[in-house]
């Protein structure tokens, strides 16, 4: 019966959002009673929406194969952990793990919301509901994960091997907190385009939503990569696929978004970009889950692709987008303009980093769609890859990344650039000197590599410069510099560290691009192999049993050149229920650099083994690590600040906090 | 029952949630509305003044960010007396129809994809049950019992000899379709079933039997496929390829033309012909030759997908011309400079024994 009551919750949390968004667009002017309404309706779909998941986890748990859901995707010799995960490994399942955030969004701010003027509060729960309904009705009438299967099956089909794996229980619920997130962004924005009002409590209460969902949305990018780069054998990390693109899309335009925020937030400008901002943000995430859910694209992220839903997606999509876009046609003029500022200012440079990210989505958007249009319109195939990202992506970026550092230095309204470049010597003299060194000691074997490491040492160091001037290090006694860096606003560190994050991702970026190196050879039980001074001896090679697979191990040794010695496990899997099969990498760590080791196909009486050296490679994580740890820094920070008309020449250090 | 039971609490008090929500019993709550704008406002201010205190700020810039400010309140002022209660009313009847509309919805669309009566079936719940209807070999002990008692229930060794192929037991299914050949005279079926235990069991003495007893069923039943397909593939691979031939033949001539068995059995007649070689005649080579070579000239011009150079790559493996898949490797890899790109290839070459990361470590 838990399932049946699961399936009666899903649906009746499908009727509040769907009478509420009705409602609340018909009654938003009415005052404060509506508002407490939606508020009360918005934690009523949360609370239903999440006992519609636990039923269809405990479904999954106690192997319920009534389920049809579950006959398709589990098996009973699964692993708990990925029973549980494998409830959204498939469509119909991370639909609704995609309903459960977007409530859960929705719950939050009716919540934390309560002191927001009614007739704002109102409109963003009614579009909150709005689109909650559109995905539930989308969830329970073209795919739903409550139908059942009777006879039950013995056993279950077993989810794909690919994702039994840990990422599965966390990238999806991490990307999704980001995509949806960036609902609330959305919801906002057409709330003050309906009802013609915008100020800065309007941006003051969509950054925090901007922020959060954009350190998800990192979060979840990066751990993609990280399970892709381990999990599907090839040790790339990234392949400019076109899903992967989708989700880059929105990051790329969130980042805009926080940056056009704040312009807004501090000096009361930017205001009708950043509400198209935040509509494309969650546009392209929409275009995403379209992308992923209609079977256009093939991938790993396909699951059961069928045209009917694709076209259902579709016209959600024009829907959603076409009449969020009308709207803004329609009332964006109505809207009033904001504050004036000159060129060079910091709002010139965050103007500066919005046209650089505005137009890297443009690119990433035309790679991704022209050949799908293509062979939609003219039936020819081609394809468009990395070369096209590479250059086109890295074109745009290296300027802005050659800019970024002076952003953070500069006054708002008015700027002195002279000053601020002065402010960067040091860091400039310090990035020439590093990528000098390093170019020097690994042999640049592209000629690109010393550019990508100057512009990462650049932007690294650049963002601590301004944690250097603030706190005056060297010029005044270290004790009083101490004490202006722990009084400076965390706002200071969120940005300092997101930048410096930067720096290191495309400091990763450049050194594994420049310096990988790889070797494939056939070895057997006994032989060894060398690597960039690293010795690699196959010591045996065994079958064994796991819970659901049958699994062929060999066993490494690894001598690192200082002489330390390491065992290296890589097996191939054949999954009993699915006869798929995959290969499990063996990874170890040196430092930031990474050995990464791959048992391929079994030739007659040999054994494929591939084995890379990257360099510096977990850099790349690591700075999208600190970019998220710097987001969730800036949510900490609740101090308000005040935008002045113009800072005087000489900062003063904030008091403690 | 008790579903629905649940299912109304659970309805009932979700309506009673929301219509609580709006407070009807406070008499027309009125909300501040510009109590937050201002409370902002308030903050701006007291920063304005904090800034001019530290210094940040000259009385100046303070005075103009104070008139900012204040311009910037006016204006909201106004905009806010436009909005306020310029709106529907939200009135009780609304609340009542809203919720109407809730449980009316949320039932009809229930009713109509839901099924209230099934039970949840959990795998500790379910595992008597398919053991019941598993037990095969139980049920054939029983009818086995039964057809000891009783060696001329046709019915009861028709059930079972399908039953022991099914098993592998071979031998015992033999045993059950002669029966039934006694009891109910052979037919062109029952003939192709114990030939096909007896050739699934295996041995030659087994296949010349079987190859008798496919003749007789193929000459009793002029239009019976199924026999003479199993006839000449039995002789195919026993290398009696004069015989097989007009059996192929034969099969072929009944062949409607959808059967999916056709395209094999066209192959099985071409290995019979040619005496079990099927080796491309000189125009044919010729013609691989030309495909090859087209390819490998649009590929050295326009470049291509890893697919396409490894097809290169084994093509030229495949007509033993070792050298030019070594320089079509060397090709691919310069094209595709990565690893992760050229799995397939790699091991492609590897198992062919070209020399690839440029020496032989």
């Amino acid at each position: 019966m838990s399932i049946e009551l699961g399936h009666f919750a899903l649906i009746l949390a499908f009727a509040i959002a769907a009478i509420s968004a009705v409602g609340g667009f018909v009654f938003w002017r009415s005052g404060q009673r509506i508002a407490l309404v939606l508020s009360q309706g918005a934690v009523l779909q949360f609370i239903l929406v999440a006992v519609a998941f636990a039923a269809l986890i405990q479904a999954f748990v106690t192997s319920d194969f009534s389920l049809l859901l579950a006959a398709s995707h589990s098996h009973s010799l699964k692993p708990l952990i990925f029973k549980i995960s494998g409830v959204w490994g498939n469509h119909e399942g991370s639909m609704v793990l995609w309903i459960s955030i977007l409530v859960a969004f929705g719950a939050m701010v009716a919540t934390f919301g309560r002191r927001l003027p009614s007739d704002l509060l109102a409109l963003v729960l009614a579009t909150q509901s709005l689109l909650t309904a559109a995905f539930a009705g989308f969830t329970i009438f073209t795919s739903n994960p409550f139908a059942r299967l009777i006879p039950a099956p013995i056993e279950g089909n077993d989810l794909n091997p690919v994702l039994q794996d840990i990422g599965l229980a966390i990238h999806p619920p991490l990307l999704y907190a980001g995509y949806v997130g960036f609902s609330i962004c959305f919801s906002f924005a057409v709330a003050a385009l309906v009802s013609g009002r915008i100020d800065q409590a309007w941006a003051r209460w969509v950054r925090p939503w901007a922020m959060l969902s954009w350190t998800f949305l990192t979060l979840g990018i990066a751990m993609g990569s990280y399970w892709a780069y381990y999990e599907l054998g090839w040790g790339g990390w990234w392949f400019w696929d076109p899903v992967e693109n989708a989700s880059f899309m929105p990051w790329l335009a969130g980042t805009a978004l926080l940056h056009s925020a704040l312009v807004m937030e501090k000096r009361n400008a930017l205001k009708i970009w950043t509400i198209f901002l935040s509509i494309i943000t969650f546009s392209l995430s929409l275009l995403g889950t379209f992308l992923v859910r209609s079977g256009i694209l093939t991938s790993v992220h396909t699951f059961a692709s069928d045209p009917t839903r694709g076209l259902v997606i579709l016209t959600l999509l024009a829907l959603v987008i076409g009449g969020a876009f009308a709207l803004f046609a329609f009332r964006a003029a109505a809207l009033r303009q904001g504050g004036l500022f000159a060129p060079v200012s910091r709002e010139g440079a965050l103007i500066l980093n919005n046209l650089f990210l505005a137009t890297a989505v443009g690119a990433v958007l035309v790679g991704t769609l022209y050949p799908l249009l293509l062979d939609a319109l003219t039936g020819t195939t081609i394809s468009v890859g990395a070369p096209f990202f590479n250059l086109t992506f890295g074109a745009l970026m290296a300027p802005l990344l050659l800019v970024l550092p002076f952003g953070p230095l500069l006054a708002w309204k008015r700027a002195d650039i002279v000053a601020a470049a002065q402010r960067l010597i040091g860091a400039a003299a310090l990035a020439i000197f590093a990528a000098i060194l390093i170019s020097a000691l690994g042999g640049a074997t592209i000629s690109l590599a010393p550019i990508g490491l100057l512009l990462g040492f650049w932007v690294a160091f650049g963002a601590i410069a301004e944690l250097v001037d603030r706190s005056k290090i060297g010029r005044i006694p270290l004790g009083e510099s101490w004490r202006r860096l722990t009084g400076l606003p965390r706002s200071a560190w969120s940005t300092a560290i997101a930048h410096f994050g930067i720096g290191i991702t495309v400091l990763g970026i450049v050194a594994v691009s420049a310096w990988e190196t790889e070797l494939v050879t056939t070895l057997n039980p006994g032989e060894t192999a060398e690597l960039s001074g690293y010795i690699v001896a196959f010591d045996s090679f065994d079958s064994v049993e796991g819970p659901n697979y049958l699994s062929d191990e060999g066993h490494f040794t690894v001598t690192a050149p200082g002489g330390e010695t390491r065992q290296m496990l890589a097996d191939r899997r054949t999954y009993v229920a699915s006869g798929m099969p995959t290969t499990e990498a063996a990874i170890q760590t040196y430092g930031f650099s990474q050995l990464y080791l791959q048992l391929g196909e079994p030739l007659d009486d040999t054994h494929v083994v591939r084995i890379w050296h990257k360099p510096y490679i977990t850099l790349i994580w690591l700075g999208a690590l600190l970019m998220a740890f710097a987001g969730f820094l800036s949510l900490t920070d609740r101090k308000l600040r005040v935008g002045a008309p113009r800072r005087a020449a000489k900062p003063v250090p904030q008091a403690a906090q | 029952m008790l579903f629905w039971f649940i299912a109304i609490a659970v309805t009932a008090i979700a309506c009673a949630a929301l219509y609580y929500a709006a407070g009807w019993r406070m008499v027309n709550a009125v909300a501040p509305e510009s109590d937050d704008a201002n409370s902002h406002f308030r903050l701006v201010l007291a920063g304005i003044d904090a800034d001019l205190a530290a210094g940040k700020l000259g009385e100046d810039e303070a005075t103009a960010a104070r008139g900012e400010l204040a311009r910037e309140i006016l204006r909201l002022k106004s905009e806010a007396n436009r909005v306020a209660g310029s709106g529907l009313a939200f009135g009780r009847a609304a609340m009542f129809g809203g919720l109407v509309l809730v449980v009316g919805l949320a039932f009809a669309v229930y009713a109509w994809l839901g099924s209230p009566d099934l039970p949840s079936q959990p795998l500790a719940g379910r595992s008597e049950v398919a053991a019941q209807q598993l037990d095969l070999e139980s049920a054939i002990a029983r009818i086995e019992t039964q057809l000891t008692a009783n060696p001329d229930d046709l019915r009861g060794w028709t059930v079972i000899a399908p039953a022991y192929v099914e098993m592998g037991r071979y031998a015992d299914a033999a045993r059950a379709y002669r029966r039934i050949i006694e009891l109910g005279g052979p037919t062109a079926d029952l003939q192709t079933s114990l030939a096909e235990a007896l050739l699934l069991g295996g041995g030659d003495a087994a296949a010349e039997e079987a190859i008798g007893l496919l003749r007789a069923a193929a000459d009793a039943d002029a239009g019976h496929t199924m026999s003479r397909l199993y006839l000449a593939s039995v002789l195919t691979g026993m290398e009696r390829y004069e015989e097989a031939v007009p059996v192929w033949t034969a099969v072929l001539a009944l062949a409607q033309g959808d059967e999916p068995w056709i395209a094999s059995a066209r192959q099985g007649l071409a290995v019979a012909e040619s005496g079990g070689v099927v080796a491309p005649s000189d125009q044919e080579a010729e013609m691989i030759g030309q495909m090859v070579a087209g390819l490998a000239e649009r590929l050295a011009a326009e470049g291509g997908s890893i697919a396409e150079w490894t097809q290169l790559v084994r093509a030229y493996l495949v007509l033993g011309d070792t050298d030019s898949a070594q320089a079509a490797y060397d090709d691919a890899v310069a094209a595709y400079p990565q690893a992760f790109d050229r799995g397939d290839l790699d091991t492609l070459a590897l198992g062919a024994g070209l020399t690839i990361n440029g020496a032989q470590p």
